[in-house]
């Protein structure tokens, strides 16, 4: 019996020639690897590998230095131009409109090159993977244009049973307010699109009228999943707008402005010297603020735990689930769209927009920062995608009304009374 | 299947089709659901869509072919079902296997029970839409197929347990990457109990959700954790003890509630236990403990002497039941004396498992439905044969 | 009250917890194999493509009465004298002189293979004439190119069955057994 298994030849042959042998002693086992990692070279390289990109992204930032203040005279310089050879001057300014509103389009799309193959790659080191590996040699670094062409390519399948115009319309309904809604945001300092005093209700007022496309996906695929996640949207991107609101309107009382770069400014400053002036520094009140944000975030933005739309494991893909090829593109555009908002808005109302943490740090261009705690934020997102299970859709609703809604009430009138606290603080009243 | 309504606008019932393309029927299992919004009203599991007719295919094979069906009927744990088979033909020919083999045919039974259970873990999650626990059980598992890669040359499909004993004694160097597993895993189950098990999120899904009472589950015939969950301790090791569980110190772990939760926490307990037994077996075969005083391992001995190659057992019938990853897992061998058996009935725990889901499915939400099917961890292989 | 909060700072620090695991083991190392650039050995017992010796064949039959799956089929060839069968392999047939059967044809349906060793077991060979390789890289395009027929005196890749039509010729680039070693 024993015999008959013995190996008939000591060296393995494999067809093909090309790759590397892993013997059977070196299989990856954690056991190994874990141990002590930094005995892998691959791990000390690619330790190396990161601090370099870091240092070499903020040595880049460091040498470009702010962008904002050099924009306007560019401007003017344009109109001198202008000027001097007669050229009519609201062609200037039309001129300069489109070139600043194709700069704003461009964000939703090179945020989601980015995002996606950065949300490939963390997710796939938390769980022990490589994640993409081949396309642009690197890591995969090009692996999010490889798709976007395949998606670009793909047959645009419109099911028979479905309303063709509205399932035409609603990928189109998605996104516009996706690109919208980054008008008023402050990338740096002078660095926005439309200084909107009344900026941060138009951010949440646009950002609304999505889910009205997603509905209409829902609705016009004909399929009974579709129409279930279109409904479940619906419910959760209405109930969950309310604590997001409300959350902010602490940072705004504590500003008195709704100008988002206002809000951003006057976060500049530190307590003591040390602890940076942000809104998530305020006791009790920023935290909260912060957290009941970050939650109904997640929730707005569809990602796990609250991606109950496109449940993959009840609905299929939910609302989703008849889009192909492009149309399917624009809503997972949208969706990472709006997850740089939210983590924009995130990094403005409560981390300070584009002040550095510690006050030796300011040698960086605040544009800088404010990418960089986006992008800290941004990971952040992508953890609790791969870390959580989802909820269901009664608990879900359960939680926004009966936990959310009434922690950031609370959280206002806290506002209130701290912002009367710092008044009698600032006027003497107490402690004498 | 909206209900006639000729004046007012009223609400009414809405059919849908769960599965057989579903992603997480596991396997190619329907449910016929009828639902009111989110409510489901009636379901009705619908099986046979991999019938392969295994049962009959026994009958046209000799007792030694018959093995490699086995391995095609719960195909996530191949394992046990070569045990309960080998252990079926073996008391109708009245074989006795040596005691190695008997340690070695544990060993592998647990190390099966981990891996599936592992994959029950995975793809729970997954339902409840948490994917990185289930790269994290593979991990895990992959582990225990490179163990039986190294033991019997198969990943997913051994054919390892034979009649009389097992086919090939572990070679140089297993038993410490074994040990060498074990330490690693444990640790594991509390990273798994911190990432899923107390979730809130997960909790507030799978407690008392999908509730089976003790005296339900005993008339529907569960069998396995999902029985246990709802606080019978009803377990073949510890009831018809057999090779050498009567040997090994184990205990059987309960629910209270016979909910999700209770379901998947007695797998994640179970995993614990099988550690152990891998563990004391490991002892046993290295000849230090587990052993009466006096008796020593016969070193190599893994097969019983004078079964033939063609095995015919003489005419009449045998049952043997172990308990398998997902319950109790019995084979019925009926003998005429011939090379083949007149007939071999598997008696499947998927099967009896899938069919308390008609009863406990209408009430629940459309989301407790996955919960609920995931929470019962059914193999379409078996469930259809 | 004093439960509920209770509670929520409960499912709070587990939520926390649950993110620490996942932040852990992203500093981790990854654990899987690139696949095509690295590949995988497998362990000595591991049951791959069957691999088959024309030479070593005594045409006795077993595999095909161990395969479950009836994917063997051979026909004897014709018992030869014994001078001729030294010319045509170039070595003595058996120790003892005898006249050894040889195979006429043999083939092997990889279509119906169980990958599960009978048949290699059944082998009666000192040096197995039928044996599973550790190659797991079987890449066929049609269904015919499954069969494979080995003839006496053909090499160890045996011949393929061509789609087109039907007959059997010298296996293409990519066929799996043609790299099989000859045993040691």
């Amino acid at each position: 019996m024993e015999e008959t298994i013995q190996p008939k030849f000591s060296e393995p042959v494999f067809n093909r020639s090309h790759g590397r042998l892993l013997m059977p002693e070196n299989r990856y086992w954690p056991t190994r690897m874990w141990k002590n990692p930094w005995s892998l070279p691959t791990y000390r390289r690619g330790a190396a590998v990161l601090a370099g990109l870091l240092s070499g992204a903020a040595g880049a930032a460091w040498l470009l230095g702010e962008i904002g203040p050099r924009v306007a005279p560019l401007y003017s310089m344009a109109e001198q131009y202008a000027l001097s050879y007669g050229i009519p001057l609201f062609l200037v300014q039309t001129a300069w409109t489109v070139i600043k509103a194709a700069v704003l389009l461009a964000v939703p799309l090179v945020n989601a090159l980015f995002a996606v193959w950065w949300e490939r790659k963390i997710s796939a080191h938390m769980q022990s993977r490589m994640g993409p590996m081949y396309v642009g040699r690197w890591h995969g670094a090009l692996q999010t244009i490889a798709d976007g062409i395949k998606l670009f390519l793909k047959e645009d399948l419109v099911p028979e049973s479905a309303d063709k115009i509205v399932h035409l319309l609603a990928p189109v309904a998605v996104i516009i307010p996706a690109i919208l809604v980054f008008a008023p945001i402050p990338f740096g300092r002078e660095l926005v699109y439309a200084d909107l005093d009344i900026g941060t209700v138009y951010v949440f007022a646009v950002g609304g009228v999505s889910v009205m496309g997603i509905i209409m996906a829902g609705w016009a695929s004909g399929n009974k999943f579709s129409l279930l996640g279109g409904l479940r949207s619906a419910a959760q991107l209405v109930s969950y707008e309310l604590p997001r609101t409300f959350s902010v309107i602490p940072v705004i009382m504590l500003a008195g402005t709704l100008n988002l770069s206002a809000i951003a400014g006057l976060q500049a400053g530190y307590w003591g010297g040390v602890l940076p002036r942000w809104f998530i520094f305020y006791p009790v009140v920023g935290q909260v603020a912060f957290v009941v944000f970050l939650i109904a975030s997640v929730a707005e933005t569809n990602r796990i735990p609250f991606d109950i739309p496109e449940a993959e494991s009840e609905l299929v893909a939910g609302f989703n689930t008849e889009y192909s090829g492009m149309k399917f593109a624009l809503f997972f555009l949208s969706e990472f769209a709006y997850v740089l908002l939210s983590c924009l808005l995130m990094a403005a109302f409560f981390f300070g927009g584009g002040e550095p943490p510690l006050p030796f740090l300011g040698f960086l261009p605040s544009w800088a920062w404010f990418l960089g705690k986006t992008l800290v934020l941004m990971f952040c997102f992508l953890w609790f995608r791969w870390t959580f299970p989802r909820f269901r859709v009664d608990r879900l609703m359960d939680f926004n009304w009966k936990f959310l809604l009434p922690v950031s009430l609370l959280n206002i009138a806290a506002a209130g009374v701290l912002i009367w606290f710092l008044d009698c603080w600032a006027a003497g009243l107490l402690g004498g | 299947m909206t209900q006639e309504s000729s004046t007012a606008l009223k609400t009414g019932q809405m059919f849908i089709n769960f599965g057989p393309q579903h992603p997480s029927t596991h396997g190619v299992l329907r449910i016929a659901l009828t639902v009111e919004g989110e409510v489901v009203v009636k379901a009705d599991p619908d099986v046979g869509y991999l019938h392969r007719g295994i049962e009959k295919l026994f009958e046209a094979r000799n007792y030694s072919q018959g093995l490699i069906l086995t391995d095609r009927l719960d195909y996530v744990s191949a394992m046990p079902n070569n045990l309960a088979y080998c252990l079926a033909v073996e008391r109708l020919a009245a074989v006795q296997p040596p005691l190695r083999a008997q340690y070695l045919r544990v060993m592998v039974s647990e190390l099966t029970r981990i891996a599936s259970h592992l994959v029950f873990f995975g793809t729970f999650s997954v339902d409840m839409g948490a994917f990185t626990p289930f790269l994290y059980a593979f991990r895990e598992r992959e582990m225990i197929l490179d163990l039986f890669e190294m033991l019997c040359g198969g990943r997913l499909l051994y054919s390892y347990i034979r009649v009389g004993g097992v086919s090939a004694d572990c070679p140089a160097g297993w038993e410490e990457k074994c040990g060498e597993f074990i330490t690693f895993f444990k640790p594991r189950l509390k990273d798994y109990d911190t990432l899923l098990s107390f979730n809130p999120i997960f909790k507030d899904r799978t407690a008392n959700v999908g509730r089976i009472s003790a005296a339900q589950a005993l008339s529907w015939g569960l069998s396995g954790p999902n029985l246990r969950a709802s606080g019978p301790d009803y377990d073949v090791r510890k009831a018809e003890p057999y090779c050498v569980y009567d040997k090994l110190d184990f205990t059987v772990p309960t629910g209270k509630t016979g909910s999700c939760w209770d379901r998947y926490y007695c797998r994640m307990l179970e995993m614990g236990q099988s550690a152990e037994i891998v563990l004391q077996c490991l002892d046993a075969l290295a000849g230090t403990a587990c052993l009466p005083a006096g008796r020593e391992l016969p070193p190599g001995e893994i097969m019983a002497k004078g079964v033939p190659k063609i095995l015919k057992p003489p005419a009449g019938q045998a049952y043997a039941h172990i308990e398998a990853s997902r319950g109790d897992l019995g084979f019925y061998a009926v003998s005429d004396g011939s090379p083949t058996p007149y007939r071999m009935h598997v008696r499947g725990p998927s099967f009896l498992n899938v069919a308390i889901l008609q009863e406990i499915l209408a009430g629940c939400k459309i989301a407790d439905v996955v919960a609920v099917l995931g929470s019962f961890d059914i193999v379409l292989g078996e469930v259809d044969r | 009250m004093k439960n509920y909060i209770l509670f929520v700072s409960e499912a709070f620090w587990n939520t926390l917890k649950g993110l620490w695991v996942t932040l852990k083991v992203l500093f981790l190392p990854a654990i899987t194999v690139q696949y095509p650039t690295e590949k995988l050995v497998p362990y000595p017992r591991f049951r791959g493509m069957l691999a088959y010796d024309a030479e070593a064949c005594i045409a006795c039959g077993m595999c095909v009465r161990a395969c479950p799956s009836k994917c063997i089929a051979l026909a004897k060839a014709m018992p030869v004298p014994q001078q001729e069968l030294c010319s045509s392999s170039g070595q003595p047939v058996s120790p003892e002189g005898k006249r050894v059967p040889k195979i006429e044809w043999y083939t092997i349906d990889y279509g119906r293979c169980n990958f599960c060793g009978l048949c290699e077991e059944a082998c009666p060979t000192k040096t197995k004439a039928l044996w599973h390789s550790l190659d797991f890289e079987a890449v066929f395009s049609t269904r015919e190119e499954m069969t494979r027929r080995w003839k006496r005196g053909d090499d160890l890749w045996g011949t393929a069955r061509r789609s087109a039509d039907g007959q059997f010729s010298a296996v293409a680039d990519q066929i799996h057994i043609q790299d099989v070693p000859v045993r040691k």
